[in-house]
């Protein structure tokens, strides 16, 4: 046995639990579905044929497997049983991509791709494949495309509640579907390596809201900038994983002071994150968070000269989407944790909470 | 036995950082991060604070829980160090300073801390009696294990219409911070 196996299992036996970090008001533990609750057609109809999808991928499963990915819907413990750490140090639940075979796992991923946009696919593969590449550069097998992790929780409907998860390093992804209603909050993104060559390509899975924000600060002139600008450091995620249930006081410019092409692109830039699910879903959301455009703040914390060194907010009345690059690698561009929160309908809570 | 496990297990640990440094693992380890969230309620201020010791800290860290060394943290060391990190921080309303309750705290196991994961929960209280209509500012100051942390200090929104979080000032790595707000007696 070689050192790195040593360590990998040494690694295994630290397997923690996420959950503990929980925020006291947490998403209560009652279910039930609120029939009262407004619905939209299209995500009806995507919420068919993501059930589609989930069906099959459990028809790929033996009994043993199936009734390991699958948790009841009111398993809050599981619900909230995600992070950004390598899987090795906090174990997720569900089945683990490497331990599939490869009609499961194309199944897996055929869910996956059914759940999201195109764009929040390929996003959510560019940040596996990243960490793809972090256990190839580095050895190390905590790290890599096998150590993603599937799990749902509710049988597949679409009528009752039910919610995929999937993550591991860097990715916690949270689909909850109600019928003809659907959410991704919360849900976490990440990458490191934040920029790699793949196939001869650059390849950049958090370049688009990269970009985005760097242009949409650079848009701001000296009185808005001033207004956006914290004035101190912001190390980390202030409403990460662990964090659910908690709201901050919005910060930095108001929506109503920014011009109507800014607005634009502050809406843009939000759909980095809204738009990783179903497009039905995401649109829905976009459209909600269109009207309250002129409540939703924008917050920069860090420099203004190069893409990808700073902190940002954006925070709405149902939205919180925060963008940390982490310093302490030495270059913040290659290391960046974000999570997406809906404060009002974290894991469509509204929508099935007695 | 428990020491041979917990000698092994540190053992462990210290070649598993030799071997993954913490450029490898890219997570905060040799920090110690304090992120202060501070709820304001007519008749109350709560502030709920979570530490998570990076895994090269820990050792430091637990060093002021685990007193008596076994290897657990009881509900009476946990009650102590809400009392050393109570010394460490510095709260006033109206430049009075505020006497701070433990309501609420959640240790995670000491392996949990030693691996970087385990994030301490604690919740102080300070009960004000109902606040007089008007503007008022509560500074904050945390000088707990300054060398190493890095803070987060943030106002929660007010679940109450009465209260109004009108300013928020911080230093630069937000170990200090000021919050203005109003309070208004809200008819009937």
């Amino acid at each position: 046995m070689n050192i790195l196996t040593l360590l990998a299992i040494t690694v295994s036996m630290l397997s923690f639990v996420a959950t503990r970090l929980q925020a006291q008001d947490a998403t209560p533990a009652t279910s039930g579905r609120n029939k009262a609750s407004p619905s939209n057609p299209a995500v009806g109809k995507a919420t068919g044929e993501i059930a589609a999808a989930a069906k099959k991928f459990l028809a790929t499963l033996d009994d043993a497997k199936r009734g390991r990915v699958v948790y009841d819907f009111t398993d809050d413990a599981q619900r909230r049983h995600w992070s950004n750490f390598p899987t090795t140090f906090v174990k997720r639940g569900g089945l683990r991509m490497g331990d599939l075979t490869q009609p499961q796992r194309d199944a897996a991923m055929a869910l996956l791709a059914a759940a999201l946009s195109p764009q929040g696919y390929e996003k959510t593969l560019q940040i596996v494949e990243g960490d793809e590449i972090l256990r190839k550069t580095e050895g190390e097998t905590i790290f890599g495309r096998d150590e993603y992790y599937i799990s749902l929780l509710g049988q597949p409907s679409t009528i009752e509640p039910w919610m995929i998860q999937f993550g591991g390093h860097h990715l916690g992804l949270n689909v909850t579907l109600v019928g003809a209603q659907g959410t991704l909050a919360p849900s976490h993104t990440g990458a490191q390596p934040a920029i790699y060559e793949l196939e001869g390509k650059t390849v950049r899975p958090l370049g688009r809201e990269t970009e985005k924000a760097f242009a949409l600060m650079n848009s701001l002139d000296e009185a808005q900038r001033k207004q956006a600008t914290l004035r101190f450091q912001v190390r980390d995620l202030v409403l990460g994983p662990g964090r659910d249930g908690q709201t901050i006081q919005p910060e930095g410019i108001k929506g109503s002071d920014l011009t109507e092409v800014q607005r634009e692109m502050l809406l843009d830039l939000a759909s980095e994150w809204i738009g990783i699910t179903h497009e039905a879903v995401g649109k829905a959301k976009i459209d909600e968070m269109k009207k309250d455009i002129a409540e939703t703040w924008f917050a920069w914390s860090g420099p203004t000269d190069k893409a990808g060194t700073a902190y940002f907010r954006i925070q709405g009345p149902t939205v919180i989407i925060e963008y940390a690059p982490q310093r302490m690698d030495g270059d913040p561009t290659q290391h960046i944790h974000t999570i997406y929160r809906d404060p009002t309908n974290d894991y469509g809570a509204k929508w099935w909470k007695q | 036995m428990v020491e041979a496990v917990t000698t092994t297990f540190r053992g462990l640990l210290l070649l598993t950082l030799l071997v993954f440094p913490p450029a490898v693992f890219g997570h905060r380890l040799d920090e110690y991060l304090q992120a202060t969230l501070v709820v304001i309620e007519p008749d109350r201020v709560r502030l709920q604070i979570n530490l998570t010791p990076g895994v090269t800290v820990a050792e430091q860290v637990l060093a002021q829980i685990d007193g008596d060394r076994d290897g657990a943290i009881s509900r009476k060391e946990g009650a102590a160090y809400a009392d050393l990190l109570k010394r460490d921080l510095i709260v006033r309303l109206h430049q009075q300073n505020v006497v701070l309750k433990l309501t609420g705290s959640d240790f995670p196991k000491p392996a949990e801390l030693r691996a970087g994961l385990g994030i301490i929960q604690m919740e102080l209280t300070s009960t004000l009696g109902l606040l007089a209509a008007g503007v008022h500012t509560l500074t904050f100051e945390n000088r707990h294990q300054p060398t190493v942390s890095v803070y987060l200090f943030n106002a929660a929104k007010p679940k109450s219409g009465s209260v109004q979080i009108t300013t928020q000032k911080r230093n630069q790595n937000q170990s200090a911070g000021e919050i203005e707000f109003t309070y208004e007696r809200l008819r009937g």
